[in-house]
């Protein structure tokens, strides 16, 4: 960390989080695959009571 | 800057907050005990019920509601840099919620209030416990006094400068406690009080699960918005970085706030008391309030990815092994996190109108909220704990690598911990039952038929 440059260092502070995106992206798409499976593959399969 | 007296005022409400969890987690191991069917003389619904009551009051209200007082007293005084408003009504509001944690707890260790920390009419409690839960209520409302006066004392003194972010959102937070702690007020005041204390004959049921409501939801965020604070305050710096964002971390805490509010009829889905528009609304809230989470969630993971680059971390994700994951701070937001994600899923499927019916007063409840309150919200409690200790008593951490040990553990417990009561749940097992004999097959099969 002590032999970055100031340059380096500022191109760090004013890149956009991309692993971020990357990341959130993966758990927001999981998310909604998760919810999709528990509504029509175990809700609606339990069928009616 | 913080003086001496006001640093006895936060270690006292902290010691309070956690001498209520190890009470409360030895009752946590007895219920386990029980449930496991291992020791016969352990079986005892009164007992249990009487355990699981002063488990959840413990949890859910002495811990955080001291807890969260304290904190608050260290952000005040920390981010604005100016002494503590009102010391003296700091300690009345101490000791009258102190007081109000015995008189409740006497009844509750007596069998004498088990009515879980829901407590439901028509099931009845003495009147202490109601006493008591009032007491601290109004405890925590003369700390909720101190944060807004010292807000505003703070932009009196510094017009058209932004407060800072720890006390913005400390004070939204107080802010949203006075709103949402109003529902179980009143309930208990004008229902449940008259009715222990026999000045009433009946009560309405519906009525009190309604102000319940009004309360039990916003509370989430009540418990949660210390540890946001933290995620913004503290974690960027003790990872070696930058927050983010400040725009949007103020911006999601108003919105955290103002959505948080009509949420709580979603606890009520199945009830027949409420209007379906009233419940369509809070299931809109239940919905939007994920969004702030969401920003939240990328605010701090953001923070951190910043902290982790400037460590010299490369790629996508390289960042992320790059974080001092030594620091308990770092390693708890990480685990608090993951369970999050977990949790917020289980938030969203408690929040749509149709699956709640699947899981509603199942087993999944008590999965769901354990992940959320016991998983992402104790542990940064429990870090935060750790963070300010030494600051507090001038003493050293006593071991860095027992403290990592137990936030790994704690994660690794409550993964173990509600899993399966999630799978149950779906299963149809219900909770807020005496007994279930978990260690035979068998009759979990034939229970959950």
């Amino acid at each position: 960390m002590e032999q970055m440059s100031e340059e380096e260092r500022k191109r760090i502070l004013e890149s956009p989080p991309i692993g971020t995106f990357a990341l959130m992206s993966v758990v927001i798409g999981v998310m909604v695959l998760a919810w999709l499976f528990l509504y029509y593959g175990v809700f609606l399969l339990g069928g009616s009571l | 800057m913080i003086e001496q007296a006001t640093k006895k005022l936060v270690l006292a409400h902290l010691w309070v907050a956690f001498a209520a969890f190890a009470l409360a987690c030895v009752l946590g191991e007895y219920q386990v005990l029980e449930r496991s069917g291992f020791i016969e003389a352990l079986n005892s619904a009164p007992v249990y019920f009487a355990s699981v009551s002063t488990h959840g009051v413990l949890m859910a209200f002495v811990l955080t509601t001291f807890g969260i007082m304290g904190f608050g007293y260290y952000f005040a005084v920390t981010s604005l840099n100016q002494p503590l408003w009102q010391p003296k009504l700091a300690w009345l509001g101490f000791a009258v919620a102190l007081t109000g944690v015995v008189l409740a707890a006497v009844p509750l260790l007596l069998g004498k209030a088990s009515v879980l920390y829901t407590f439901y009419p028509p099931i009845i409690a003495h009147a202490s416990f109601y006493l008591g839960a009032t007491l601290l209520v109004v405890g925590s409302w003369l700390w909720c006094v101190i944060m807004v006066v010292m807000f505003a004392q703070w932009k009196k003194a510094n017009p058209g400068q932004p407060i800072p972010l720890a006390m913005f959102a400390t004070t939204a937070n107080a802010l949203l406690w006075l709103w949402t702690s109003a529902g179980v007020a009143l309930e208990v005041l004008f229902q449940l009080l008259p009715l222990a204390l026999g000045w009433i004959d009946t009560i309405d049921a519906g009525l009190a699960r309604t102000l319940f409501a009004w309360t039990l939801h916003p509370i989430v965020y009540f418990w949660l918005l210390p540890v946001y604070t933290a995620f913004y305050v503290l974690v960027p710096k003790q990872a070696g970085g930058y927050l983010f964002s400040d725009e949007v971390a103020r911006a999601s805490v108003i919105v955290l706030v103002v959505f948080a509010l009509p949420i709580g009829f979603h606890h009520l889905y199945m009830d027949p008391e409420q209007g379906q528009g009233w419940k369509l609304l809070h299931g809109i809230g239940t919905f939007v309030v994920a969004l702030p989470t969401l920003v939240t969630g990328f605010t701090v993971i953001a923070s951190l990815e910043i902290a982790g680059r400037l460590r010299g971390g490369q790629g996508l994700f390289g960042w992320i092994l790059t974080l001092p994951w030594t620091n308990p701070m770092i390693l708890a937001v990480i685990l608090s996190l993951l369970m999050l994600i977990f949790g917020g899923f289980g938030g969203l499927v408690n929040a749509s109108y149709a699956m709640n019916a699947m899981v509603h007063n199942t087993a999944w409840v008590s999965g769901h909220f354990h992940l959320i309150f016991g998983g992402t919200t104790i542990i940064m409690y429990l870090a935060m704990a750790y963070y300010l200790w030494p600051m507090l008593t001038g003493k050293p951490l006593f071991s860095n690598t027992m403290a990592l040990c137990q936030l790994w553990a704690w994660f690794i417990g409550m993964v173990i911990l509600t899993t399966p009561w999630h799978v149950l749940g779906l299963l149809g097992q219900p909770r807020r039952i005496s007994t279930v004999v978990y260690n035979n097959f068998a009759h979990i099969g034939l229970e959950t038929l």
